[in-house]
């Protein structure tokens, strides 16, 4: 205040040099007063900043407050949370272990303990991955290089490459490690037992491979067998194919039933296993076939023992549920190289040979020639031909009257297909009637034969029945009835017209569907005659079973009537036949004294050459007016 | 370069107070409003000065070597040998108009053919201008390697009007600029405040443009009525005694002091000497009469160092808050300020309501409150 002081002194002195004592007073009042208003000024602005700070602290100590309560509520969500992942982790069906950039254990689950048998405490974090390998590999749940692992693992992981590993552990145990990086250069394992999944693995594998009847090969694996075998041999190792089918095993399937057919198989199968030796493949390549693959060949002679041995050995009766059976089977043999060196024509020329063999006479084996290649061949071309000659229609039908013996007219004619060949002229049916039923055409060309026949037989007189042959196979045919009653409405033809006729074998097969059809074709008003009577085994077992219109008395008792005892069986059937209230017909009567014969042995109906052969349609009305004079004369 | 103190009074007209400065180019001259408001003493230093620029404006007091005078116009003649001179003015309507009038005075001072502008000084309305847009205007026109010193006009302890002049009369909504050219004038500044900040930092949450609404949500205009107590009576300005200290919070080295011109009771409102960014952070501000008078000597320290010529004089630029803060200690920063300079440069000056110069930190010219800001003008030889 000194220097305001003296500035004040300066201000109040006047220029005479007195001072002005109203002007000292008035500055130094002033100043006083500024003074005074300066410290109530900061004194105020001194309390007042106090209270904001306190205010602010205040403020400051709440929001402090709340962030501690949030963070406390955010722990206690967190170790909510980790005991979330916790129970997760342990109750995962992998084991899980996770390997910092080191290489050291981080955490593990229990499932991973529980898989890798370490101790929890073998598995502390920080423990290295080489130790855990080691004491797994001392205990048998890690199988490889513990080092070598390692190696390659640090480098996927480098690499950011997630690398999947399986191990093959004692027990059929198969374990299959993840190792999938993380950020920070280590990374999460993750242990699957995958020891299950391998198996059915395996499992569907092999069902692949085999014969789920009979466990053996099947045709994939044989394929494969004959390749590998093929691929093997030399100079002077030679291989063969067999090829087995089992004869008449349809009759049996068809007759005891499929279970037991399964029976016969697995026996058959246990047979060839059986006889057999160590380096021979069996396998089961379709229903009753059969294969063999005998390596290291030296003598023909050799296989053709194990082909003889084979036939014993399923040859030799057994009983299966109480029923004896006797089956036999036939064998073809390819050689190889000799018959080729693809496992397709090797199986191809073995099958020929088994055919071959089966023609030849069941119960015997075949080895391969060439020319049943050129003869399945010339059938193949067959096969193709038949087709062709249906789309193109080279069938023609001829008709075989049939002779009333009593009033001497003709009531039937018996439809019989020809095939128009444009090269080879007509060719009869038992050239092509088996091939057709082989390859499933007899169908199609029956359904086409009963159509034209009952077509024909609606521009004859109405007296006259037309007669049509049925393979087995239609009879066993669901579309027969159906076809049928087609055929007639077509025609406009009465079912009482229409004559079916079917051969003792058909009685033997589908005997309950073949019962049915035949039921509802009678009840349509069909006549169902029995053809070529007294040629099959259980002949009269059957006409118990269903009530035939007819019996036609097969040739051979015809041909043979200067005999009496075939004279003896024709009148027996006859009279049976009459007394059952059927009609009987005697074929092939060729002869003037045939045909008195069967006249005298009391035969209905005859049908032959005597009356007449089988003629084109457009002369069966010559033959029927032929006949009516005679009835005429007779009356 | 040569200079002359002059100064009016009542008794004794205008007199010469020391040097001789011959045929004056360049005059400036500061008083109260009530002095210059006539026009006569324009004209009375018209004819003194037939061929000089003359540039004053009113002020809350004139600063004349240590003393610190209302009574008394103070001028100060002088006269340039190698440096070119121009003046610009414009008339300004408001505050809106501020940039607009800064690019003007800018456009003015930079287009001639002479030698290369070198510096500005610039006197403006202290009332209808937002100094930070006029600095920002003339910037804008000439660059920043160009020194901007000046300072806002006064009126005391009133705030109604002030007045500026340049080549003529004084008047009110005027702004005058000389500019200096050529390589030889040399122009050294300084600035610095010298208050305490206190209190909690506080947010600008509403403001337009210089008029401040909310300080964290708040009106301001209650902040500082809460402060000021009784003296809030004195409003607008006793809100001098609390000036802000704000910053842009990204870079909180640039901050700036304002002072209050005015305040709006019905809209608790302060409209401030320069802008007020929504977002900045705002601090009270309050002096302490020692640490005032070291501000200005350290304003005093940055413009000596900076020296560059011979006969310099220095024009000290003064808030008019400093002044109402220290009162009858005032001439103590003057004499601060002086001791720093030299005892023997001719020194003038006034109490303003804002002071112009480029700042300490960033550089850039810009508009300051509550400081000093010295500028020292020389010349050199040949």
């Amino acid at each position: 205040m000194d220097k305001l002081f003296a500035q004040q002194l300066t201000r109040a002195t006047r220029a005479d040099g007195e001072i002005d004592l109203a002007v000292l007073e008035e500055l130094v009042v002033a100043a006083y007063a500024q003074a005074e208003r300066d410290r109530r000024l900061i004194d105020r602005s001194t309390a007042l900043m106090a209270e904001e700070l306190e205010q602010l602290n205040r403020g400051l100590e709440r929001v402090v407050e709340e962030r501690t309560a949030a963070l406390r509520d955010r722990e206690a969500r967190l170790a909510g949370q980790n005991m979330l992942i916790d129970t997760a982790i342990n109750n995962m069906p992998q084991g899980l272990v996770m390997f910092d950039a080191d290489a050291r254990v981080v955490i593990c689950n229990k499932r991973y303990l529980e898989m890798s048998g370490l101790r929890q405490d073998q598995v502390q974090p920080g423990q290295p991955l080489i130790e855990l390998l080691r004491y797994r590999t001392a205990i048998g749940t890690f199988s490889g290089d513990p080092e070598q692992y390692i190696r390659q693992l640090l480098a996927a992981v480098a690499r950011g490459e997630t690398r999947t590993v399986e191990f093959e552990l004692a027990g059929d145990r198969t374990i299959a490690v993840t190792n999938r990086p993380r950020p920070d250069g280590g990374w999460v394992a993750t242990h699957e037992d995958i020891s299950e999944r391998r198996r059915a693995e395996k499992k569907i594998a092999h069902m692949a491979h085999h014969d789920a009847l009979t466990d053996l090969p099947n045709r994939l694996l044989l394929r494969e067998r004959l390749a590998d075998t093929i691929a093997g041999i030399g100079k002077r190792k030679r291989a063969a194919v067999f090829c087995i089918d089992l004869d008449n095993f349809k009759t049996v399937n068809d007759t005891l039933g499929h279970q037991f057919g399964d029976g016969l198989l697995k026996y058959v199968a246990d047979r060839l296993r059986a006889c057999v030796g160590p380096g021979v493949t069996v396998a089961r390549v379709g229903g009753d076939e059969f294969s063999l693959i005998l390596p290291d060949l030296v003598h023909d002679a050799d296989c053709a023992d194990l082909a003889q041995r084979v036939c014993e050995a399923v040859r030799t009766p057994i009983e299966l549920a109480g029923h004896p059976i006797l089956i036999d089977s036939s064998i073809g043999i390819a050689l190889a190289p000799d018959h080729g060196v693809e496992p397709d024509e090797l199986l191809k020329n073995a099958d020929l040979a088994l055919y071959r063999a089966k023609a030849d006479g069941r119960g015997s084996y075949r080895f391969f020639e060439p020319s049943m290649d050129a003869r399945l061949k010339a059938r193949r071309a067959l096969e193709s031909e038949l087709r062709q000659a249906l789309i193109e229609g080279q069938f023609v039908l001829h008709y075989q009257p049939i002779l009333n013996v009593e009033n001497n007219a003709i009531t039937c004619c018996e439809a019989l297909v020809r095939w128009q060949h444009p090269e080879r002229g007509l060719i009869p049916p038992a050239d092509f009637i088996p091939v057709a039923e082989e390859i499933g055409l007899i169908v199609a060309l029956g359904e086409w034969v009963l159509r034209k026949a009952c077509a024909d037989a609606a521009s004859w007189p109405s007296q006259i029945k037309v007669a049509v042959n049925l393979s087995p196979i239609q009879m066993g045919s669901a579309n027969l009835v159906p076809t049928v009653i087609g055929a007639l409405a077509a025609a406009g033809l009465p079912a009482c017209r229409l004559e079916l006729e079917i051969t003792e074998s058909v009685m033997i097969q589908n005997t309950e569907a073949t019962l049915a059809a035949l039921h509802q074709l009678r009840h349509l008003g069909v006549k169902i005659s029995m053809d070529d009577f007294g040629t099959g085994y259980s002949a009269l077992s059957y006409l118990r079973l269903f009530a035939f219109d007819k019996l036609k008395i097969d040739r051979c008792f015809i041909n043979d009537l200067s005999n009496d005892a075939s004279r003896a069986i024709v009148r027996a059937v006859t009279d049976m036949a009459r007394s059952l209230g059927m009609i009987t017909t005697a074929e092939g009567v060729e002869t003037a004294e045939q045909f008195d014969h069967v006249r005298l042995l009391c035969c209905d109906e005859v049908q032959g050459y005597y009356i007449s052969r089988p003629q084109p349609l457009a002369m069966v009305h010559g033959v029927i007016a032929a006949y009516a004079p005679l009835r005429a004369k007779s009356a | 370069m040569r200079s002359e103190q002059i100064s009016w009074n009542e008794g004794s007209g205008w007199i010469s107070r020391s040097g001789d400065v011959g045929l004056a180019n360049l005059v400036f001259y500061f008083g109260t409003r009530q002095a210059l408001a006539s026009g006569a003493r324009y004209r009375e230093l018209r004819s003194k000065y037939p061929g000089a620029r003359l540039l004053g404006c009113s002020t809350g007091g004139q600063i004349r070597n240590d003393d610190v005078t209302d009574d008394d116009i103070a001028g100060l003649a002088l006269r340039f040998d190698r440096t070119g001179l121009r003046l610009a003015t414009a008339t300004v309507a408001g505050p809106l108009g501020s940039r607009a009038c800064g690019e003007t005075i800018g456009r003015t001072l930079a287009q001639t053919n002479d030698d290369e502008l070198s510096a500005i000084f610039v006197l403006s309305d202290g009332l209808s201008v937002n100094g930070s847009e006029l600095v920002a205007g003339i910037t804008a026109v000439v660059g920043n390697g160009v020194a901007l010193t000046g300072g806002m006009a006064g009126d005391g302890a009133l705030f109604q009007e002030t007045l500026v002049g340049g080549d003529g009369p004084p008047r009110t909504h005027q702004v005058a600029a000389v500019g200096f050219y050529g390589n030889a004038v040399r122009i050294a500044h300084g600035s610095a405040g010298g208050w305490d900040e206190f209190g909690p930092r506080r947010r600008i949450t509403r403001a337009q443009g210089n008029v401040l609404y909310e300080l964290d949500g708040k009106p301001a205009l209650d902040l500082y009525k809460r402060y000021l107590g009784d003296e809030a009576d004195g409003l607008p300005g006793t809100a001098l005694l609390f000036p802000l200290r704000i910053c842009d919070p990204e870079y909180p080295d640039n901050e700036v002091v304002r002072t209050v011109l005015a305040v709006d009771h019905d809209a608790r409102s302060m409209t401030f000497a320069g802008d007020m960014p929504e977002g900045w952070v705002a601090q009270l501000m309050r002096g302490n009469l020692d640490r005032i008078a070291i501000g200005a000597a350290d304003a005093a320290r940055q413009a000596a160092a900076d020296i560059g010529g011979r006969d310099g004089v220095a024009i000290l630029v003064s808030c008019i808050g400093r002044r109402l803060l220290m009162g009858q200690r005032v001439t103590e920063e003057v004499e601060a300020a002086g001791a720093e300079l030299g005892r023997g440069m001719p020194r003038l000056g006034f109490y303003s309501y804002g002071e112009i110069a480029p700042h300490r930190a960033m550089g850039e010219c810009q508009l300051h409150n509550q400081t000093m800001t010295v500028t020292v003008i020389s010349e050199t030889d040949l």
